[in-house]
C-alpha cells in the first residue's frame, strides 16, 4: 500500500470517526445548542486540506444531510455549508494556518459564519437573531473549536496537517 | 499556495457555482419536493445514523436527567391524586346527562433527536413514525404543553412543526374562556426561548399579566385545554381594534428531550361533546 494510500485511508477513518460522535456521542453531551457540532468540524478540517472545489462540494453534501433532519428551511444548510467549505478552503491559502490557535479560531468563524448564513436564509429577524447570533453560536463555535484543537492534536499524522511545535 | 493549475481553479468554481445553484434550487423547490427529498434521504442513507443518535438518546442517562424525570413523576402523582374523585364525578354527570362514555385513544410517545443547526427548535426529529401510528396534522405535547404538531411522518422518524416556526399559528384561550385570539412566534425573544404573541384580542378585553393561555380546540388539530403559556403583557396595540399580548411559552422545544403525539380524534376532558350525544 501506497503512502497516499495509508494518508487517505487514515484521514477517512477520523472523518467516519467525527460522523460517529455527531450522532453517538453529541446527544449525550448536555445541551444541544452548545455541544459540539462535530459534522462541521468534519467540514473544517477536510476544508483545510482540500481544493474549494471539494470542500464546497463536501459542504453541499453536509448541509443536505443537516437540511433532511432539521428541514426548518430545506436548503438552508445546504448553501451555508457550500459557502463556508469554499471559503474555509481559500481562506486556508490565505492565513497559512499552521498554528493550532488560529486553525481553532478558523473552526469557530466557521461554524459561526454557518450560523448566521442559516438563520438569514430561514427568515430570522430581530431579537431572536441576536440572541442566536450574540450567544448560541459563539458557544457553539466555541466548544467546536476546543473539540477541534483536540482533534488536530491527537489526529496531525493522521490528518496530514502542518501545524507549528 | 493553491490553484497553481489554472484548469484545477476552473474545475473549483464550476463545481462551486453547481452546489451553490442546487441549494438555491432546494431553498426555492415546491414544499412537496422538499419533504419528499427529505424524508427519502432520511429513510435512507441517514438511516443508520439516525438509529445510531436514538440508541444514543434511549440510553442516556444522565444524573440531572433522572432528577428532572423524577420531580415529573412527583408532580404527576401528585396530580393523579384527585383523579379518581374527578373521574367518578365526570362518571355521574354524564350518566344524569345521558352522554355517551369517552372513547380512550392511546397516545404516543417518542424521542426528540435533536441537531446542531441553530433552526433545530423550529422543527424537531422524532425518533417515532408511521409504524407507530403517526400522521401528519396529530397534536404534540412536552410534559410541560404545547410543542406543535407532526409535519411530515416517515416510516420510522417524523418531523415536528413546533410553535417556533414562524409558519405556527393555533387558536388560544384565556383559562376562563373568556378571552380568544390566535398563537404564533414574536420576533421579541428572551435569552433563554423565543416568545410567543396572542393576536386578535378585541381591544375591549383587557388580560392581565401572568394570565394562562390553553388551546381553544378550534381548528381541529389542537384538542381544547393544552397549555402554552403565560401572558407577560401588552406588546403593541391598535387604537380601537386590537391588542397582542406577548405570551411566555410553557414548553421549549429547544430542549425537550421526549414528547407525547396526540392521535387525531383524542377526547379530551373539556372539548364539547359530539352533538348527536346531546338529549
Amino acid at each position: 500500500m501506497s503512502a497516499a494510500q495509508t494518508r487517505r485511508i487514515r484521514f477517512s477513518l477520523v472523518m467516519l470517526l467525527l460522523v460517529g460522535l455527531q450522532f453517538y456521542v453529541r446527544p449525550r453531551l448536555g445541551n444541544p445548542r452548545v455541544a459540539p457540532d462535530f459534522l462541521m468540524l468534519g467540514l473544517m478540517i477536510f476544508a483545510i486540506r482540500s481544493r474549494p472545489g471539494a470542500a464546497a462540494f463536501a459542504g453541499f453534501l453536509i448541509g443536505f444531510a443537516s437540511d433532511a433532519l432539521t428541514p426548518a428551511r430545506f436548503g438552508a444548510a445546504m448553501l451555508a455549508n457550500t459557502l463556508v467549505g469554499y471559503a474555509a478552503a481559500w481562506g486556508r491559502a490565505v492565513f497559512f494556518a499552521d498554528n493550532l490557535l488560529v486553525n481553532a479560531g478558523f473552526i469557530a468563524a466557521g461554524v459561526w459564519l454557518r450560523d448566521l448564513l442559516v438563520l438569514v436564509a430561514s427568515g430570522a429577524s430581530g431579537k431572536e437573531l441576536l440572541i442566536q447570533l450574540g450567544v448560541w453560536s459563539p458557544l457553539l463555535a466555541l466548544t467546536t473549536a476546543v473539540t477541534g484543537v483536540l482533534v488536530l492534536a491527537i489526529f496531525r499524522d493522521w490528518l496530514d496537517i502542518r501545524l507549528e511545535e | 499556495m493553491l490553484a497553481p493549475d489554472r484548469t484545477f481553479a476552473r474545475r473549483d468554481t464550476a463545481l462551486f457555482i453547481l452546489c451553490v445553484a442546487l441549494s438555491v434550487g432546494a431553498l426555492f423547490a415546491p414544499e412537496t419536493w422538499q419533504f419528499a427529498m427529505a424524508s427519502s434521504a432520511r429513510s435512507t442513507a441517514l438511516a443508520p445514523l439516525i438509529a445510531l443518535q436514538r440508541r444514543a438518546e434511549s440510553s442516556r442517562t444522565s444524573r440531572a436527567r433522572f432528577d428532572v424525570l423524577t420531580a415529573q413523576r412527583d408532580s404527576a402523582s401528585v396530580a393523579a391524586q384527585s383523579l379518581p374523585v374527578l373521574l367518578d364525578e365526570n362518571h355521574q354527570l354524564r350518566a344524569l346527562l345521558g352522554l355517551a362514555e369517552r372513547l380512550p385513544r392511546p397516545l404516543m410517545s417518542a424521542e426528540v433527536l435533536h441537531q446542531a443547526l441553530p433552526t433545530d427548535g423550529r422543527t424537531l426529529l422524532l425518533s417515532a413514525g408511521r409504524q407507530s401510528g403517526i400522521v401528519p396534522f396529530q397534536a404534540v405535547v412536552a410534559p410541560e404543553g404545547l410543542l406543535g404538531f407532526v409535519l411530515t411522518a416517515g416510516s420510522t422518524t417524523s418531523v415536528v412543526l413546533t410553535w417556533a416556526h414562524p409558519d405556527f399559528r393555533a387558536s388560544a384561550v384565556t383559562l376562563d374562556g373568556s378571552v380568544t385570539g390566535i398563537i404564533s412566534v414574536t420576533a421579541d425573544a428572551s435569552i433563554r426561548e423565543p416568545m410567543l404573541e396572542l393576536r386578535g384580542v378585541p381591544y375591549r378585553d383587557s388580560v392581565p399579566a401572568g394570565t394562562a393561555v390553553i388551546t381553544s380546540g378550534l381548528g381541529g388539530v389542537y384538542p381544547r385545554g393544552l397549555p402554552i403559556g403565560t401572558v407577560v403583557g401588552v406588546v403593541r396595540q391598535s387604537e380601537g381594534w386590537e391588542r397582542v399580548y406577548l405570551v411566555r411559552p410553557a414548553a421549549a422545544p429547544a430542549r425537550v428531550s421526549h414528547v407525547l403525539i396526540i392521535s387525531a380524534g383524542t377526547v379530551w376532558p373539556g372539548q364539547a361533546p359530539p352533538e348527536d350525544s346531546l338529549p
